[in-house]
């Protein structure tokens, strides 16, 4: 296990490249779920201001 | 030839269902090939003869870099064929790729520095492939920062189309670089012509990782889509049905 972590050296470029690419995924997943959350909101804020005007 | 498919690809309707039920066909198979590529990258692939678990990287560099060009690809394609035939929809599937680009290929440089620094001595140089990539990160950010500066949306999607088609001549420069200059960077070692270099144990992973990836931005581009979609469509009434809850 010890020497997984360590990465024959390698441990302080290794683990960060792969932290560094797992938190562009992560945030990918999560600002592409808020932008369609986002876009669904002002959507439905728009039909009410309709509905209220008509 | 029956083009009814093409033509319903332009109806924005259309576009958000399809989307939202092809998502997950799209999201589950990724996660399940990122998984496998991980622990097989991670664990099962033996220590390079060279560079020992250094080369471990590039499990998370080249499906990075991979994203980088491909998306800009789609994006340009997408601008394309929005430019010529008018269709909303085009532009929105390439405003969507855009943040996915740009963080992908910043994904790219980091990873890409952090396995220089131990291989070549150093974290960046002014390499041809080094900086035409530097290049495609601040053509992503140009198209973004141009359509954040435009008012009207329309406008908006013309002026950054044109932007992302010129800006496709960097795709094959990029590509090409390692093998018109000299450059730190190695050449391709499995998107060549011929037997990958690379044993089953140690490419497997890595054609998972891609795989993976690219499973990954179907499905963030349908999501970002389908967002892009409902705010070009300001009255429709179709909307109403799907932003009912």
């Amino acid at each position: 296990m010890r020497a997984f972590f360590d990465m024959g050296g390698y441990a302080a470029f290794v683990w960060p490249a792969y932290g560094v690419t797992l938190a562009v995924v992560l945030l990918n997943i999560l600002s592409a779920r808020r932008a369609l959350e986002r876009s669904r909101a002002e959507a439905r804020r728009r039909l009410q201001m309709q509905g209220e005007a008509s | 030839m029956n083009w009814t498919w093409f033509h319903r690809l332009a109806s924005p309707p259309h576009v958000y269902t399809l989307a939202a039920r092809l998502t997950p066909w799209f999201a589950w198979p990724a996660a399940l090939c990122i998984a496998a590529g991980l622990w097989g990258g991670l664990v099962l692939a033996p220590p390079d003869y060279q560079q020992g678990d250094g080369f471990r990287i590039i499990y998370v560099h080249a499906p990075s870099a991979w994203m980088s060009l491909m998306v800009y690809v789609t994006m340009a394609s997408a601008a394309a064929i929005g430019l010529i035939w008018r269709m909303k929809v085009a532009h929105a599937v390439a405003a969507s790729c855009a943040p996915i680009g740009a963080s992908f290929t910043f994904a790219a440089l980091v990873t890409g520095a952090l396995w220089g620094q131990p291989m070549w001595g150093t974290y960046w140089e002014w390499d041809p492939r080094l900086t035409s990539e530097l290049v495609l990160l601040f053509l992503y950010l140009g198209y973004i920062g141009l359509r954040a500066g435009i008012e009207d949306p329309q406008r908006a999607d013309r002026a950054s189309a044109v932007l992302a088609v010129v800006g496709v001549v960097n795709v094959p420069i990029i590509h090409y670089s390692v093998t018109w200059w000299n450059s730190l960077h190695q050449a391709p070692s499995v998107m060549r012509l011929g037997k990958p270099q690379m044993p089953a144990a140690m490419l497997v992973p890595l054609l998972l990782m891609l795989l993976g990836f690219t499973l990954l931005f179907i499905a963030l581009l349908l999501t970002r889509l389908r967002g892009e979609v409902l705010a070009r469509e300001r009255a429709a009434s179709w909307i109403r049905e799907v932003v009912r809850t």
